[in-house]
């Protein structure tokens, strides 16, 4: 049986507020509620935690909410997330891709590469996570052996992120059509032109939108190569 | 009739308290650089596992810069080994890294209790090796030069022994079990702390990164951190100093409650608002921002930077986290040279 309007502007209310109030029981009751209804589960995942998350980082920005919260914040997430992706129905189903994602050797500075690989489990990216300081030739075994879309490099220090050049070299060498995107809070839009990354991103948000930006460009690319061969 | 004091009483008297013209320029946290290793012919990798190298390393900021003392060790891993921890050196890497934790041995409270009351703690670690590089270093120096060593705050020290993801949910969620637990590591930190004063360090730095409002809200350093920093102030003998990175204006009147000898802070806390907030009484040491000011800057940007923290009144001149060791040496002898020509007498 199908919601009407009011249920699901109440349920998506209770996604989002569960979510910012980092309420595990309200987030996981509305979540299962939804899916028992049946109705597909993408707007519930956006308009609902998604929106949470959202006002979480406003809180953030505006020095309301800490990291802790945050971290509740994104944990409430997770446990709505796990009830209702297996009932998604992929809207920009070409738009999914598979990301690798780490923080570079040296650096064991991870908790925004976490909440960065959250926004790409939310968006139903097929993710790779390979932790904290990771030996620079991880990135490239691990980007050979998923042949991923995309990697994502995170540095928090002036010195670690001096090893993003080293691993978006490596990679473009072997793979020029993978796209490197970096982020963490040293890097700057310049370090990422100089570094020869493909995009940078102030916050998780953004992150996914550029990633989600670079899948579309490759798989235009595809798509040329393909007419051009002639299939 | 300060001019002739040694570098050793200069710092020693600002950290009592007393006015030290020109002020002190030292760190209570590391500061070894790559011109002192070089000259040495010595890797970084390998200096923090052998008391000959690490005493020598620690010395040449000294030596070829007039930096106004030792500090040793140059990493954040050693209560963690004693602890149980495996410590990664890097030695294979061709960068130039910091020490890192691989293992984390996750101990309990009951756990963190024993190890506070182990007999033979002053042989696990590298404790043995801290006493001899204090022994190299006063055997060449005397007590010309104040000999510093640092620990971590219970909170940071958690971080690094444990998941610091748990302990952060844990400090809003289960905020009783959380005192108990930062209560008992202010233990173990007072035990390994004590240990290093008795064997014959100058002054400790307690470094509390972990707890700053970039990620704990005031209202948590209050409640849940500021108890076990004030329990580790008064286990530790000695002259102590608080080092606390980030902004940390909203607490470090908090801070000054703990009952340190001196408060140390980076750039990001304005020196004019921390004054204000904690007034003349209390010492405090700042607060450049040592990659901006000593590595990627010109000399004449570290003079002038430094020559800010003077005009702006701290009480030693101090990085606001370990000099990273490619400082340029002309940046540093920029920096020393301010601090001489712009301390009023
Ligand atoms: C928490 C913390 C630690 C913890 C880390 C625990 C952990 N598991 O992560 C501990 C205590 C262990 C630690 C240790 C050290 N730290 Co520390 N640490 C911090 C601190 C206070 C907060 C970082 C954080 O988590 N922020 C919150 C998250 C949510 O934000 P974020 O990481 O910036 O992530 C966001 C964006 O950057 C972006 N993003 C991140 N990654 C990516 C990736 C991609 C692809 C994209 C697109 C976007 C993106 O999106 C994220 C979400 O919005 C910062 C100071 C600060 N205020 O930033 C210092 C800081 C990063 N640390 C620093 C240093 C120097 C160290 C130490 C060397 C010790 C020391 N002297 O303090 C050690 C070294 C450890 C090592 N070798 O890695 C310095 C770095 C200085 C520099 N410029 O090089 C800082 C800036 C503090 C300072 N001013 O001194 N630290």
């Amino acid at each position: 049986m199908a919601m009407d309007e009011a249920k699901k502007k109440e349920l998506l209310q209770k996604l989002a507020q569960g979510v910012t109030e980092f309420d595990d029981d309200m987030v996981r009751e509305a979540a299962e509620e939804w899916v028992a209804s049946g109705d597909d589960t993408y707007d519930a995942i956006f308009d609902g935690l998604v929106a949470g998350m959202e006002e979480v980082g406003r809180l953030f920005s505006a020095q309301e909410y800490f990291v802790p919260e945050m971290l509740m914040a994104a944990d409430s997430l997770y446990i709505g997330l796990d009830i209702m992706k297996p009932h998604m129905i992929q809207r920009y189903t070409g738009v999914r891709g598979t990301v690798v994602i780490g923080t570079v050797q040296g650096d064991v500075h991870d908790i925004g590469k976490n909440i960065v690989k959250m926004m790409f489990d939310v968006a139903g990216f097929n993710v790779f996570d390979l932790g904290r300081d990771v030996p620079l030739e991880e990135f490239l075994k691990k980007q050979l052996e998923t042949n991923s879309d995309i990697v994502c490099l995170s540095a928090m220090m002036t010195t670690t992120m001096m090893g993003m050049p080293k691993v978006i070299a490596m990679i473009k060498e072997k793979n020029p059509n993978c796209k490197i995107l970096i982020g963490g809070a040293p890097i700057t839009d310049d370090v990422a032109v100089k570094f020869g990354a493909d995009g940078t991103a102030r916050d998780a948000s953004n992150a996914l939108e550029e990633a989600v930006k670079m899948i579309v460009a490759l798989k235009n690319i595809q798509k040329e190569a393909m007419a051009k061969a002639g299939k | 009739m300060t001019q002739t004091m040694t570098a050793r009483d200069r710092v020693m008297r600002a950290l009592a308290g007393e006015k030290v013209t020109p002020v002190p320029c030292f760190s209570g946290v590391g500061n070894v650089t790559s011109a002192g290793l070089d000259k040495l012919g010595y890797r970084f990798a390998n200096v923090h596992n052998n008391a000959k190298m690490m005493a020598e390393s620690a010395m040449t900021t000294y030596e070829l810069f007039g930096y106004e003392c030792v500090v040793m060790p140059f990493d954040l891993c050693l209560e963690a080994e004693i602890m149980g921890c495996k410590m990664n050196p890097y030695a294979d890497s061709s960068e130039l890294l910091y020490p890192t934790i691989k293992e984390k041995s996750t101990p309990t409270t009951e756990q963190l209790r024993a190890i506070a009351r182990d007999p033979e703690l002053a042989n696990k670690g590298r404790l043995p090796l801290m006493r001899e590089a204090l022994k190299i270093v006063r055997a060449k120096l005397g007590n010309q030069v104040a000999v510093g060593t640092y620990v971590l705050g219970p909170f940071t020290l958690g971080g690094q022994v444990s998941e610091l993801e748990h302990l952060l949910k844990n400090a809003f969620k289960k905020p009783d079990e959380m005192l108990e637990y930062l209560d008992a590591m202010a233990e173990v930190i007072i035990r390994i702390g004590g240990h290093l004063m008795e064997s014959g360090y100058d002054y400790i730095s307690v470094r509390e990164m972990g707890a700053t409002t970039d990620v704990l809200s005031p209202r948590v350093f209050k409640k849940i951190i500021a108890p076990a920093l004030t329990k580790v102030a008064k286990g530790l003998k000695g002259p102590r100093i608080l080092h606390i990175c980030g902004q940390v204006g909203p607490i470090i009147a908090d801070m000054a409650a703990c009952g340190y000898d001196a408060l140390s802070i980076d750039s990001k806390t304005s020196m004019k608002a921390a004054r204000e907030a904690v007034g003349p009484g209390v010492v405090i040491l700042g607060n450049f921002n040592p990659f901006a000011v000593l590595n990627t800057g010109d000399a004449q940007q570290a003079y002038n930077a430094i020559a800010q923290c003077v005009r702006e009144g701290v009480n030693g001149v101090h990085p606001g986290c370990d000099i990273w060791p490619t400082a340029k040496p002309e940046n540093i002898q920029a920096m020393m040279r301010a601090v001489r020509e712009t301390s009023a007498d």
